[in-house]
Order: structure tokens, then sequence, then C-alpha cells
């Protein structure tokens, strides 16, 4: 015996409904009597029993349309209709099944009517626990789904500081991106350059978001302060591996874009090629993978080596997350490499080709694309993008004054350590020189690469005047940065007030190279196809008032600021 | 077709499945089928052949559950007749009926005096 | 997905096949598949045959058999590899990781 149930009974004759419920009572049920089809259906609407015995035929309204009456009032739940008949053809024991659950011949026997009661109960409560179950489902999921939205109104607050909205960036992410794993940040570097990262961590849901805010702050973190792009990888990966359990990392490519050097240097681990198109040959230069994705190597492992590219304005480079060569077409097949290539091989216009490539995508699948990321960056003339002035989060007033210090950076710091965003980070508490951090930042890089590249490693500028030496530059660049056992670089900073509140600040920039001939580098004409000597051209323009030493081991600049 | 006017097994469940109410029951069933008959005839007078099925149907469930088989048969073989249509088939059907109830009547009577 | 580990005679060695698509609805079966093993096999051989499809959940969890394994000292092969399973794993350099054959 399964509980006490509420059970209607539905019969005309007298007789047959009194022996009923005399039956079922005697079972331990509540009895509710009705002697025709619609005082049924008023009862139970009434009552709101939880199984009712039926009789098929009965004056006034029958069996079977009070069934499908108080099936339709039950709604969701399940409220058993046992059918009583002493119908004998298929057709009417087949019907009383269609609209009700079983039924019970005349005469009656009682052990059969408990058995099916007991029967019918257990199909109610089972329906029951279904419903239950479905509604806390729908309760957990509006949850999780309730945490995602709040996680994601987080993790925009810290991925819009970046630039995506910058002139030169079109991009491509589902709003739920960050749930798939997907991951897109771009900043400008205080130089004015820009670092942009694509990643993908493994698997989907929070477990592949949960990375993404540590990524993504010690992107923005450290390329406000001028950390270079191996130090950023570096540290990023070290984060990873730290925080992930074994088993989930992130699929990442990371750009650093220099509009004044007009280059790119681009880092790979784990996604699809990335593609950089050059505008004028029409040449298409793969970013193939060349490392294992970030949070997989201990940081001791770690290769943050990265491959160099010269590019001109209006050249453009693409980075795609898997998601896009995994799209599902409409048979079953994948997009896959060979229909992108197709795309960039197609002669379309290069500002055409964003559109193009999401064009053959929702062709090639049938819809809308919802679970892919793709970014679209262009080369432009330095200084043509707007940015944002660097912001600061004290409020400047203990701002310190009139004071000096040097430092010397030796063959084996030069190797291993990038003195720039110590430097700067220790000028940026003068306050009047919070306005200019840009062009600081761009002219110590300048110095500090002049100094170290051309001085202590003695490297010739002339190298980089095409792609090739280009490369063989920055090849060189590393071997001999490798092998250095002596030389420094030296930094002398010279903070002063000045009368009527304003002040002064003096770099000196010594190196222990060769130096070299001043006048005539200086004297070399501005040639827009050179891709070096900018640099000394950008610092004249940028400080207040710059001298090299005659020998050319030194630099002196100055800036200047206003009370 | 069975031959037996009240089956003495069916009075004996009927008994322990009702207990004191048992007497109740069989007044129950005896009142019920005078209104069932009624409705029989109704039918019949008004050539009503749906209406007859359903009445007739109807009481040959209570004569089965009440342990009256020959009744139970007569009235299956007037709700066949009614479903064909056979409309002249009803009256020696229903006249048949009317005997055996007066049968089953008697019986049930005393069967009711054993109880008072 | 049907995943299978047979250990060789010796112990020595265990080699797991992947039938099916490769991802994260393989990932308990994966599990047992090495954790679930009488022996302490010295190499593991990933039988990618059957593989039909390999995303990144599945490259986590041939991480988590090479930790499980001893980490940098692991020595596991991963062999049979089509062409699509192939590239997967190269596009994330896996082969610095294990032996691809």
């Amino acid at each position: 015996m399964s509980g006490r149930l509420s059970i209607l009974i539905a019969e005309d004759s007298a007789a047959d409904r009194m022996l009923l419920s005399t039956i079922v009572s005697r079972q331990g049920h509540r009895v509710l009597t009705a002697s025709n089809g619609l005082e049924a259906v008023a009862l139970f609407e009434q009552e709101r029993p939880q199984l009712v015995l039926m009789d098929a035929l009965m004056p006034v309204m029958d069996g079977f349309e009070a069934s499908r009456r108080i099936k339709e009032s039950a709604g969701e739940q399940l409220v058993p209709i046992i059918f009583l008949t002493s119908l004998t053809e298929n057709e009417a024991l087949v019907r009383c099944l269609e609209v009700g659950d079983d039924f019970l011949a005349k005469p009656y026997n009682q052990i059969i009517l408990q058995a099916k009661i007991s029967a019918m109960d257990r199909l109610r409560r089972l329906q029951q626990v279904v419903l239950q179950q479905r509604d806390l489902i729908a309760k957990h999921n509006e949850h999780l789904l309730t945490e995602q939205r709040v996680a994601k109104a987080v993790f925009d607050k810290v991925a819009h500081s970046g630039c995506l909205s910058a002139a030169n960036i079109r991009y491509l992410q589902s709003p739920f991106a960050l749930f798939n794993g997907d991951l897109l940040l771009a900043a400008f570097k205080p130089s004015g350059g820009m670092h942009v990262l694509l990643g993908d961590f493994t698997g989907h849901g929070l477990p592949a978001a949960i990375g993404a805010m540590p990524l993504a702050e010690v992107f923005y973190g450290m390329t406000a302060k001028g950390f270079s792009m191996a130090e950023i990888l570096r540290e990023m990966n070290a984060k990873l591996k730290r925080i992930l359990p074994v088993g989930v990392f992130c699929c990442a490519t990371m750009l650093n874009l220099s509009f004044q050097r007009r280059v790119v240097e681009v880092w790979n681990g784990g996604l699809p090629d990335g593609h950089l198109l050059r505008v004028a040959s029409g040449e298409r230069v793969p970013l193939v993978s060349r490392h294992l994705p970030l949070g997989v190597l201990e940081p001791t492992a770690f290769n943050e080596a990265y491959e160099v590219h010269p590019l001109l304005p209006g050249d453009r480079i693409f980075l795609l997350s898997d998601g896009v060569l995994e799209t599902h077409g409409a048979s079953g097949q994948l997009f896959g490499e060979e229909r992108l290539l197709e795309v960039f091989a197609a002669g379309h216009s290069p500002e055409r080709l964003f559109d193009e490539i999401q064009a053959a995508l929702a062709a090639f699948r049938g819809e809308a694309q919802d679970d892919i990321s793709m970014i679209e960056l262009s080369m432009v003339e330095d200084g043509l993008l707007a940015r944002p002035a660097l912001a600061f989060s004290d409020s400047g007033q203990s701002s310190p004054l009139d004071w000096s210090v040097s430092f010397e950076f030796r063959a084996e710091a030069l190797k291993r350590f990038n003195p720039l965003p110590f430097l700067l980070q220790l000028l940026m508490e003068v306050r009047g020189l919070r306005a200019q951090g840009g062009a600081l930042y761009t002219v110590m890089a300048e110095l500090y690469s002049n100094a170290l590249e051309h001085g202590v490693l003695g490297l010739d500028s002339r190298l980089k005047s095409d792609a090739q030496g280009f490369a063989r530059y920055y090849r060189e660049r590393g071997q001999r940065l490798q092998a250095l056992s002596e030389g420094f670089v030296r930094f002398s900073l010279d903070v002063v007030p000045e009368a009527g509140g304003g002040g002064c600040l003096r770099i000196r920039v010594e190196d222990s190279g060769k130096g070299f001939d001043v006048a005539r580098a200086l004297d070399r004409p501005q040639d827009k196809e050179c891709l070096s000597g900018r640099g000394m051209r950008l610092i004249r323009q940028l400080t207040h008032h710059c001298q090299w030493s005659p020998d050319g081991r030194g630099a002196q600049v100055e800036f200047r600021w206003p009370a | 077709m069975s031959d037996i006017h009240l089956d003495q097994n069916v009075l004996a469940s009927l008994l322990d499945v009702m207990g004191e109410e048992y007497p109740v029951l069989l007044d129950t069933f005896l009142i019920d089928s005078e209104e069932r008959q009624r409705h029989i005839h109704e039918a019949m007078a008004a050539a009503d052949a749906q209406a007859l099925r359903l009445a007739a149907h109807s009481f040959k469930g209570s004569c089965s559950n009440m342990g009256a088989p020959m009744l139970a048969g007569l009235c299956k073989q007037l709700e066949e007749a009614a479903r064909r249509e056979r409309l002249d088939e009803a009256p020696t059907l229903v006249e048949q009926i009317g005997r055996e109830f007066a049968i089953v009547r008697i019986l049930l009577k005393s069967e009711r005096q054993r109880y008072r | 997905m049907a995943i299978t580990a047979m250990p060789s005679g010796d112990g020595q060695e265990l080699t797991i096949h992947i039938q099916g698509r490769f991802d994260f609805s393989a990932h308990q079966e994966f599990r047992d598949a090495y954790e679930r093993v009488s022996t302490t096999p010295k190499r593991y051989v990933v039988d990618l045959k059957g593989a039909t499809y390999l995303d990144s959940s599945a490259l986590g969890m041939l991480l988590l058999l090479r930790d499980h394994a001893g980490g940098d000292h692991a020595r596991i092969s991963l062999v049979n590899c089509n062409p699509d399973v192939r590239k997967i794993l190269s596009i994330s350099n896996f082969e610095q990781l294990f032996q691809i054959g």
C-alpha cells in the first residue's frame, strides 16, 4: 500500500458506484464520487484528486470527454485515469488508453483494482519527480546564467580597459565568447604601439573562463607599465601554469605592433596560423604556431622567442580562433584552412577581406556565427590613432621635485632585464611629467635601444633597409645579446624645479659602444622607405632639447613642464 | 450463455467487501435496476437505438458486478441488437430481461432477508 | 567514443586505444584507462588510429596523462595519428612533450 490517495470515482450506476467506493475506501483512500462526466470534471477542479476511476459510458457527459477535460485541467501533473468498462471491442479499449492510462473490466476484481491503483500511483510519483527535477535544473540553469552575466560584467570592465575600439582594429566576438574560452585583448603601449592577444582556453563554460581574468590583468597591467611582449608572455605563462590545473591551458597569439618602427612581433603558441597580408605585393605571410600554449611549460622551459615582420601602412594582420576553421557546414564537414585560404586568394580588396571571410563562413554554415573570434589589425601611419591619456591610480600630490639618480645596467642585466618600466615608474611619480608619459616612454625606449643595439651590441641600422636584412638584424641582435659578457648602458636622471613652479627633467644615456659619427647620422636624408633611422628624428621632435655627445657614445635630452 | 440466475460466489465476495453495508448494496441495486429498465423501455418506445444501447450497456455492467450472469447476458444481447440497429429484436429481449429480473429480484430479496 | 587500455605482457607498457571523437565527453573514460590499471607501466602508448577528431580538451587530457606518468620524465608516444589529428598536435607543438609517430 503506497500511501493514502484522494480518488475520484465517476460512475452512473448507483450500485457499481457504491461497490467501488467501498472497495477503494477499504483500501485506505479518500473517495469522491460523481454520477456523470460533467459532475466529475466539476469535482476534479474543486478537489484536485490524485487519481480518477472513470466509467466510459455515462449520461450527460461520457467518460472520454470528461477525461479529456480533466487531463487538460491537470496540465503537467500526471493524474492517472483508469477507465471502468464492460466494453469489449478492441477499438473501445484502445480509445480508453488514448485518453486514459489504463482500464478495468467489469465485474470488478478488487485485487486487480488495488494493483492498478498502486501502479498508477508509482507512475504519478515518477512524473512528479521528473517535473521537480526539470524545475530544479531550470532553476540551476537560470542561476548559472545569472552568474555568467555577473562574471561577464566584471570581466568586461577589465577587458574594456583595452583599445579594441581603436580605428585600426576590426573584430568579431560572440557576447558569450568568454564562456567558449575565447579571449581578445588589445592595449596601447606607453610608447604608442599596441599589444594584441587572441587566446583560446581549453574547454567550455566557467572552467574555460576562469583563467581569462588573471591573463587580462597581466596583459593590461604590464603593457601599461611599458613591459615588452616577451616579458608579458613569460609572466602570463608563469601565472597560468601556477594557477590553472594540469590540462587547462591557453592557446594564444600575441602581437606587438609598432607604428613608429613599422614592425610587428608575433608569438603564436597553439592557435591556427594568423595571416599577414602585404598590400603592395599581395603577399600572404602565415603567422605559424611555434610554441606550446600558455600555461603548459614551467617558467624555466618557456620560450618567448618571437618573429619580427616589417609592415607598411595598409598591411593587414588576421588572427582567428580555431572555431573559425572548425565551423560546421550543413552536411557536417569543417570549414577548414583550405576554404579560408581560398578567400584570401580570391583577390578581394584588402578592406573587404574581413567581411568576405564572415560572408564565406555564413554561406558555408547557413546561419549566423556565434562561437568564433576573429580580429583584423591594420598598420597605420604613426600618430594617426587617437589614444587615451595614461591613467594613474594615485592623486599625484606627493610629487618629488628635486633629485637626481643614476643607474648602470651591465651585461648580465642587459641580457635579462628591461629597465624601461622600472625607470618610467620612477619618473611617473613626478606629477608634471604624467601628461607627457607617452612621449617620455618613446624617447627613453629609443635612447635605450640605440644605446643597446648600436652602442653595446654594435649592430648597424643600415641592415634594416629591406625585409630580409630586417630579419637578419633581429637574429643578430638575439645572438649578440646572448653572447654578451661585458658592456653597460647608463641612465642619469636629474629632476629640478624651475622658478615659477614648473620643472625640468634631464636624461643622460651613455653606453660602452664604439660610438658613431653623429653629424653624418643626423644628415642622412629622410627616406620613407627606409625601415630605420627614424629614431633620432623622433627624439628631436618629442623633446624640448636634445644633443648627442660628439663621440656618439651618449645623448642628453630635456623634458620641461609648466607650473 | 450462463444459466445461473445468481452466482453465490459473487455474493459471498460482495458480502466480504461490503461488510455491514451489504444489504444497502442489494437495495441500491434493486432500486437502480428499476430505473435502468425504465430507461430501456423509454428508449425502445422512442425507437432510439443509441439510447437503448447505452441503457443496456449500463445495466449489463451492474448485473455482472452483482453476480447475475444470465441477466447480464440478456443485456449484452440487447446492447448488440441496438448497436446493429435491430430494434425489431428488442421487444422479445426486453421481455426476457423483465422476466429474468423478476427472478433475480426474488432471489436477492430473500438474500436480503438474511441480513436484517 | 570507446577507450580501451591494454597492458603489454611484461606490464612495462600500457597502450590506450581511442575510438571515435576524442573530446571532453571522453574525460572520465580516458582517466579510468590509465588510473584503473593494476600495473605501473614505464611507458605509455596512445593509439589514435580510430580517433576521428581531437579537440583542445583532448590535448588537456593528454597533459593530464603526462602529469600522471611523471611530468617531464613521462614516456608517452602518440601513434597512428591521421593527418587532421597530427595537424592539431603540431599547431599546439605537442611534439615538444610527446613522441609523435
